[in-house]
């Protein structure tokens, strides 16, 4: 049963390279055709969000580990379900469904599908290599689909985009290698436990050479050149899902892997310094951007700044508010982007300033609570850098609410509408509904949404527990008998 | 349950909001509108008749996030909470007749109007009955967005100045964020009482921060210098009545803050703290004067009636925190007091120019005269305002005006007491420029067919020009207010009684001054009616402003009024703290297009590399 947890990944692969050949072989008319491979792609993700919602069930109690092929902890690969990727999971599965493009070509279906493959794999490896590999094809999908854009400049972009990534993973894998002549191993129970026992430490130039490579997906401060002109250009759907959801899960999963094994002060302090910087160069140039596509783009850049700084304080406060912040952001932004798609309405207006209104944190929206939270850590938290950070966000949240109402004066232009087909019609805007429901509801309930939010981060900062669920004792054992020897 | 009666008058002002959002685009059917305003105004005046000691508790507390939120009123918010909801009684009975229809026929939304008014109120009563600094914030975010609301409903230029204040509002409100996170790491509390008790062994570095982020943050609202520059923009953009009531009690929420955060939840302490240059005493007072001087002479020049009200608005603002700031008995008591003075005074002449506006469509003061043949009533009142406004005998505003100077000679402060004349004299001669420019002189030929406003409008303002004449005459009934709101945050009064102060060295009876006054004005009448008709003169043999007319000019002598005194004082006006906003705005502008820049390479990853390097660089040490 347990090993169905693979499937969650391999599905969308499969279904991904079934495409091509069965979409030749329907024979029907174009039109139906793209309806049904848009029904068979979406089918697939939602059979992947029942399988784990089937699979989470007991993930509060005890995290799910699976060893693929029955190899033991340090060779085999490691598929790890807790709380934290379960949430991970479901919210980008969700997202996958709602944000799917309408009448595309089975060529973007199948990109999309990789890039949901790679996206899940990215939520549930328990090892570095596999993050690597499914890094590199979720880095791969999207090349596609912004290359697959019609506007002109679309492979210029996409070129960039390219090279920032290629020497992203050129980095991380860099990173790696250093960790894996460090330890001998690749896995993160196996590494943690490695670390704990006092065997080895990693040096900190491993983690900065991830952090940095990886952090291309995660809008990190100087690898994110390639933002504002992608989001421009793709269509809101794929921004929403790329910035809202994509860029989050990258951080989540990746950040959390390196607190886990780099537990330095310098570690954090790298976060804290390129989360300053991101949050003041894309929030100043939001402020000056000249579309609101652009504008959403930075400032996404921004607020992804704001969630590193998060990360940098404490590993259990820390990833507490790496988590509300970063949840916040997946609910907010999407939502925005999603109301730039087409004519604006009267109701699409309120909708953007509810958005905008929890964005800069106004009381009582959930917005209000997370910078509240996160404000008090902070000074908590005490010397210079924190207090530099808490100015910077400070006055961040003035420049975001300059230029996020700026929007009411309707002056700036949303770039020419990305074509997304006459199926669209209303759904992007149902979805920004959608979304505004999420916010409204957990207005509401800020309490037991913070509860459950706290307990799923307190399990996911657990050393103790990933290398209990994951290296079996007995393994544990041999290793160190291995290890004496 | 049981429900007190601060739930109740949360719970009655709730229901206006829900009620403006049913019945609040109809005409002359806003009346339900007026009548629970005036439901409202029961309830606090039945509250400021039985407070005392510790204020009402609301029985709705809640905790989130482990902090636990909850409402209490005192005297201070009560009596910031009867101006607000005496106010709103006003306003919203004005427009409601005939104004909101023809509001609406100019394409405004009355409903919306009328929902941002309750919401104003709402969030208000939130902030003024705040517990702790957490319902403090709260209250304080939501009444910032309610004005934000407020002013841009009308759009076009009103949202652009209003998204100008926003970008203050924020400022503000963000520092002040940054206090209550402060004094939450001091405390491990919002609670006031568990600050308190922690702010009495907080750094002398700590305690300056506080203090600069308190008045600051708050302050920006008041419009303190040099944060000043939004307000009279915004508040004059602001639909006609909406901006009497953001006039008239808006602005005075930062002074409530204030207060409240200086004398009840921080120690008292700080005022003993010497800042190197001055103490902090002095120097919040000569940031009042500042802010009394500059906005007033300001106001002088201004060609649109509201232009010239909002920023007095602000100028006021300093006699308020001039007085307060002197910590006497006769200076807390001039300076509170002027809170409820200037805004019975500021409403009526708000809604006095709403009126002009009403009948001839503009408030550009080179564009009317003589309208007091065609509108008596709001003459009037006018009048009555600006005699207010103005601080002389028998307005309301001389009172409290009174106390302040006579706060500063006793405490020997006397440049203070200079600056604070200069800035009555300024505020005499621009209300003089008003009353005269819109009302006096000859009636202009497109003007001819003007009539008196409908009752609806000229009710409220002549019943407010009623409060603002017999509180002059009988100040001790705001007084004793006042005392209340001095009370709960331990600031010191004077003896009163109805007519006045009794003070060591003078006291003041308005009843006797007034009685002198108006037997004086009784005398006059007398000769002046007892003596004849009237003789006409030639149009060369008259003078006005101190300059001769000319036989080319028709008597009405508005264009380039004080054309003398400007003439002399210009070299004084060169627009330093626009230039400054200016010039921030500038620096950060180029800051941001060289981050920009950033995103924009030819190379995009030559600036990851140089951070890349730079990092391995700094691990290896």
């Amino acid at each position: 049963m347990s090993n169905s947890l693979a499937l969650v990944i391999a599905l969308p692969l499969l279904a991904a390279f079934l495409l091509q050949p069965l979409a030749q072989q329907l024979g029907v008319g174009r039109e139906q055709r793209s309806v049904a491979i848009q029904l068979y792609a979406q089918l697939t993700i939602a059979v992947t969000l029942w399988i784990t919602l089937m699979l989470g069930n007991g993930v509060e109690q005890q995290p799910l580990s699976v060893m693929m092929g029955g190899f033991s902890a340090p060779m085999g690969i490691n598929l790890y379900l807790d709380r934290l990727s379960l949430l991970l999971l479901v919210a980008t599965q969700l997202a996958l469904l709602l944000l799917w493009p309408a009448d595309a070509t089975p060529r973007i279906h199948a990109l999309m599908l990789l890039l949901s493959a790679s996206s899940m794999g990215l939520a549930l490896s328990g090892d570095l290599f596999n993050l690597y590999v499914f890094y590199e094809l979720l880095a791969v999908a999207t090349f596609g689909l912004v290359a697959a854009n019609s506007s002109r400049s679309a492979p210029l972009i996409s070129f960039r985009y390219l090279l920032i990534s290629g020497l992203g993973s050129v980095l991380a894998l860099s990173g790696i290698a250093l960790i894996y002549s460090h330890t001998g191993s690749l896995n993160l129970a196996d590494i943690s436990a490695t670390l704990q026992h006092g065997d080895a430490e990693l040096p900190l130039a491993a983690f900065i050479l991830i952090l940095l490579g990886i952090g291309v997906k995660a809008e990190l401060f100087a690898v994110n050149g390639w933002v504002p002109e992608v989001y421009a250009i793709i269509s809101p759907r794929l921004s929403a899902l790329l910035a809202g959801v994509v860029s989050k899960l990258a951080v989540v999963v990746i950040v959390r892997v390196l607190l886990m094994l780099f537990p330095h002060p310098e570690a954090a302090q790298v976060l804290l310094v390129l989360g300053i910087l991101g949050v003041i160069s894309g929030e100043l140039a939001a402020w000056r951007a000249q579309d609101l596509r652009r504008m959403l783009a930075y400032s996404s850049i921004g607020q992804l700044g704001m969630i590193f700084i998060a990360f940098s304080l404490s590993l259990e406060f820390g990833m507490l508010m790496g988590l509300l912040l970063s949840l916040h952001h997946m609910v907010v932004k999407p939502g925005l982007f999603m109301l730039t798609a087409g004519k604006s309405k009267r109701w699409h207006m309120a909708l953007f300033v509810l958005f905008a209104l929890s964005l800069v944190g106004v009381p009582p929206l959930p917005g209000f609570w997370v910078k509240l939270s996160l404000l008090t850590g902070l000074v908590e938290a005490g010397g210079a850098l924190n207090q530099l950070a808490l100015i910077v966000f400070l006055g961040a949240t003035v420049i975001e609410a300059s230029y996020l109402f700026r929007v009411l004066q309707n002056t700036l232009p949303n770039p020419p509408a990305v074509d997304e087909g006459h199926l669209t019609v209303g759904w992007n805007g149902l979805v920004g509904v959608l979304l505004g429901g999420v916010l409204v509801v957990t207005t509401l309930s800020v309490d037991p949404v913070l509860e459950q939010l706290k307990q799923i981060s307190s399990q996911a900062g657990d050393r103790n527990l990933l290398i209990s669920s994951v290296v079996t004792p007995s393994a544990e054992q041999q290793m160190v008998v291995e290890r004496d020897k | 349950m049981e429900i007190n009666t601060l739930d109740l008058l949360a719970l009655i002002s709730l229901v206006t909001v829900a009620t403006a959002l049913l019945v609040g685009g109809q005409g002359r059917g806003g009346w339900q509108l007026s009548l629970l305003y005036l439901l409202q105004l029961v309830v606090v005046a039945s509250m400021v008749m039985m407070a005392g000691g510790e204020g009402i508790i609301s029985t709705l507390q809640f905790s989130t996030v482990g902090e636990s939120i909850g409402w209490r009123l005192d005297g201070l918010g009560l009596y910031f909470l009867l101006i607000t909801v005496g106010t709103a009684a006003f306003v919203s009975f004005y427009m409601a007749g005939p104004w909101g229809e023809a509001y609406q026929r100019d394409g405004g939304s009355l409903r919306w109007l009328q929902v941002a008014l309750a919401t104003n109120v709402f969030t208000m009563l939130l902030l003024l009955a705040s517990g702790d600094l957490l319902s403090l914030f709260i209250g304080w975010e939501l009444a910032s967005w309610a004005a934000f609301w407020m002013m841009a409903l009308a759009g076009g230029i009103a949202l652009k100045v209003a998204l100008r204040y926003l970008i203050y509002a924020m400022v503000g409100a963000m520092m002040v964020f940054a206090l209550i996170v402060i004094l939450y790491g001091q405390a491990g509390s919002f609670g006031f009482d568990e600050i308190r008790e922690a702010s009495v062994q907080m750094e002398r570095g700590t305690t300056i921060l506080v203090l600069l982020l308190t008045v600051a943050g708050f302050g920006i609202k008041m419009g303190l210098l040099p944060f000043h520059l939004w307000q009279a923009p915004a508040y004059a953009e602001t639909p006609g009545p909406g901006s009497a009531f953001l006039g008239a009690i808006s602005s005075r929420l930062g002074l409530f803050a204030i207060l409240l955060v200086l004398f009840r939840v921080v120690d008292g302490a700080w005022i003993e703290l010497y800042l190197g240059f001055m103490n902090p005493q002095t120097l919040l007072a000569w940031i009042a004067v500042a802010t009394i001087i500059f906005p007033t002479f300001t106001a002088m020049r201004q060609n649109d009636a509201r232009q010239l009200l909002a920023w007095h608005g602000i100028g006021q603002g300093g006699y308020m925190l001039l007085g307060i700031a002197m910590m006497d008995p006769l200076g807390v008591a001039g300076g509170m007091l002027h809170i409820f003075n200037h805004a019975t005074y500021q409403a009526a002449l708000f809604l006095a120019v709403t009126a002009v506006i009403y009948r001839t469509q503009t408030s550009d003061l080179n564009h009317l005269g003589g309208l007091v043949v065609r509108m008596p009533l709001t003459f009037a009142t006018m009048l009555v305002g600006i005699i207010g406004l103005a601080g002389l005998p028998p307005m309301n505003g001389f009172v409290s005006k009174w106390l302040v100077y006579r706060s500063l000679l006793e405490q020997g402060e006397v440049l203070l007491f200079v600056g604070a004349v200069i800035g009555t004299l300024g505020t005499i001669l621009s209300v003089y420029k008003l009353l005269h420019n819109t009302f006096l002189g000859s009636l202009r030929l497109e003007h001819q067919a003007v009539r008196e406003v409908p009752i609806t409008m000229w009710m409220p303002m002549i019943l407010l020009s009623g409060l603002i004449l017999l509180t002059g005459i009988f100040p001790g009934v705001p007084l004793q207010w006042v005392a209340e709101a001095a009370a709960s945050i331990g600031l010191p009064m004077p003896q009163f009684n109805l007519g006045g102060v009794i003070a060591e060295g003078g006291s003041l009876d308005m009843r006797v001054i007034s009685g002198v006054l108006l037997s004086g004005f009784a005398i006059a009448a007398l000769i002046f009616y007892g003596a004849g008709s009237s003789r006409r003169v030639n149009p060369l043999d008259n003078y006005a402003g101190g300059h001769f007319l000319y036989a080319s000019n028709r008597y009405h002598y508005s264009n380039n009024f004080y054309a003398g005194l400007m003439h002399l004082i210009k070299p004084w006006y060169r627009g330093i703290f626009e230039r400054l906003e200016q010039i921030i705005l500038l620096l950060l502008a180029v800051i941001a297009d060289l981050l920009q820049g950033l995103y924009l390479q030819r190379q995009p990853g030559r600036v990851a590399l140089v951070v890349l390097v730079l990092l391995l660089w700094w691990s290896t040490l």
